[in-house]
């Protein structure tokens, strides 16, 4: 087996006296789509801001492609190559679209190449080419979910972390980012979703995280996990 | 006097107003820090650009580059060394701060330049424009105050650090996730407000006589336009300038020169509370 793009061990993470995160070993593998999933509350959000430097780990390591990570500065990790779209989209509001975007693209200084990824962007979520002069806060749920996205694309990462894919949005348009996103893949970018909506997740990752209370309690493939009765019932309502 | 000559007078004064204003505005709506150090970094402008001036004999205007970059890096560590130490404080904190710094500043101006007033004459004569005079030395300050306010909107709408200094005031972790350096832009925002603050300070000293005895008004008026024009925006600066030199420019012939101030004053108190946002402004910090 290829060595994994993202490895997690014993991570243990919170905020001022509450630990939230307990013990999280995991990993991505380079190329694939892996989810993390649990209820609201779980530690998914942490875990994330972890992992892209908002908040110092209190032990552990978190490696990336061969390198420690684990209590870097946000820009540092992003320069590394992950890219975090965080939840509820997080916009910046007075700016546009197209500056939007261009802000993922911050850290960058190769012009052409900016542009390039701009077009590709556009091309993948055409609403976005319509409003790209629009301020970005005015777009409906699903343009902005696309827009950040996009905003964390054009970063030009190796992983893509996606916060809340479906949140609020309708299922038709959750249905046309799982699509898009399975599109981005095949371009080669890997991507890590944390969704509380199971079902979406399974569908469009090949393998799942379980997070409960700050600490992982089921791992393994989206296939067998999806028939595991105990996912059914918890999270699945069946 | 007619109309048209009191509303030019006050159309000079409001270009000015603008461009002291505009850095203090950025500051204030960014970094949501009140700079009191705002009227002595005017003032240093002025000085550094009259002293320049009287050695060498040269065009002010050549040294006004010259003094706002000085004042660019002076503003960037005073930020970076000072306030970005205690800029998620509550606001009282920053203000007790910078209003320390500016007692060092005012004082340490005092001492080295006196508080002589000091104007740098250029003796261009006037010009009639269907019987409004206007001094040519005011016209070059006002078109040099509104070029200095448009290069700044400029930055702000169009260049990577513009979008990167509005991303911050918008949303702070959002922007560390872009991969910004938040302290590093803070320091740079106050920078540029300091940079702001000293080309009006040397395009005022080719108008007005300068001295440290101005640095509070200077401050009373940043603070009187942000009131009024409107929170953190180039516009806002601009539109709040500009009403507040043409009001003081009518209330001064109406009431007299002594009670220009209080009008301006008076206005901001009731712009409180009918429109606390401003005229052009938008609410809160968001």
């Amino acid at each position: 087996m290829a060595e994994p793009l993202l490895e997690i061990e014993k991570l243990e993470a919170g905020y001022g006296d509450v630990q939230v995160l307990w013990d999280v070993t995991m990993a991505v593998e380079p190329g694939e789509i892996a989810c993390i999933v649990g209820s609201n509350g779980a530690g998914k959000t942490t875990l994330l801001r972890t992992i892209s430097g908002l908040i110092k780990p209190r032990g552990g390591t978190i490696r990336f492609a061969g390198g420690e990570i684990g209590g870097r500065a946000p820009d540092h990790v992003l320069g590394g190559g992950i890219a975090h779209v965080p939840e509820g989209r997080r916009l910046f509001k007075g700016l546009s679209v197209r500056d939007n975007l261009m802000l993922g693209a911050y850290l960058r200084d190769d012009r052409e190449a900016i542009e390039a990824d701009l077009e590709k962007v556009l091309e993948l979520f055409p609403i976005l080419k319509d409003r790209a002069r629009q301020d970005a806060t005015t777009l409906s749920g699903g343009e902005q979910q696309m827009c950040a996205i996009g905003r964390g694309i054009m970063a030009r990462p190796k992983l893509l972390m996606i916060d809340e894919l479906s949140l609020g949005l309708a299922p038709r348009l959750v249905d046309r980012l799982g699509e898009a996103l399975i599109e981005i893949n095949r371009t080669g970018l890997t991507i890590l979703l944390v969704e509380q909506d199971v079902m979406t997740a399974f569908e469009i990752a090949r393998h799942a995280y379980v997070i409960e209370t700050g600490r992982v309690s089921m791992a393994g493939s989206t296939k067998v996990l999806g028939d595991d009765p105990r996912i059914r019932q918890a999270y699945m309502g069946l | 006097m007619d109309v048209g000559q009191i509303l030019a007078n006050g159309i000079v004064l409001g270009a000015l107003y603008a461009c002291i204003a505009v850095g203090f505005s950025l500051v204030w709506g960014v970094l949501n820090v009140i700079n009191m150090l705002h009227g002595s970094f005017i003032i240093l402008g002025g000085y550094l650009t009259y002293f320049a001036w009287a050695y060498s004999g040269i065009n002010p205007v050549v040294f006004l580059p010259v003094v706002a970059l000085i004042l660019y890096g002076l503003g960037f560590a005073v930020q970076y060394l000072f306030i970005n130490k205690v800029v998620s404080a509550p606001v009282l904190t920053t203000l007790t701060l910078t209003f320390g710094l500016d007692m060092i500043l005012y004082n340490v101006m005092t001492v080295v330049f006196t508080a002589t007033p000091r104007r740098i004459t250029l003796d261009l004569g006037s010009v009639d424009f269907f019987g409004v005079i206007l001094p040519v030395d005011r016209v070059v300050g006002m078109a040099l105050a509104l070029i200095l306010t448009g290069l700044l909107y400029a930055v702000m709408r169009t260049s990577k650090i513009g979008r990167a200094i509005v991303a911050v005031r918008m949303d702070r972790q959002a922007a560390e996730l872009m991969g910004i350096r938040v302290n590093r832009i803070y320091a740079i925002t106050f920078g540029i407000g300091a940079l702001m603050a000293g080309a009006a300070g040397a395009v005022f000293a080719m108008v007005f006589p300068v001295t440290t005895n101005l640095t509070g008004a200077f401050l009373g008026k940043a603070f009187v336009i942000c009131v009024i024009g409107g929170l953190g925006s180039v516009p806002g600066a601009l539109v709040g300038g500009l009403a507040l030199g043409i009001i003081e420019s009518f209330s001064g012939y109406v009431l007299g020169p002594q009670h220009a101030i209080t009008v301006g004053f008076v206005l901001m108190l009731i712009l409180l509370v009918v429109r606390p946002t401003g005229l052009v402004g938008v609410k809160g910090y968001e």
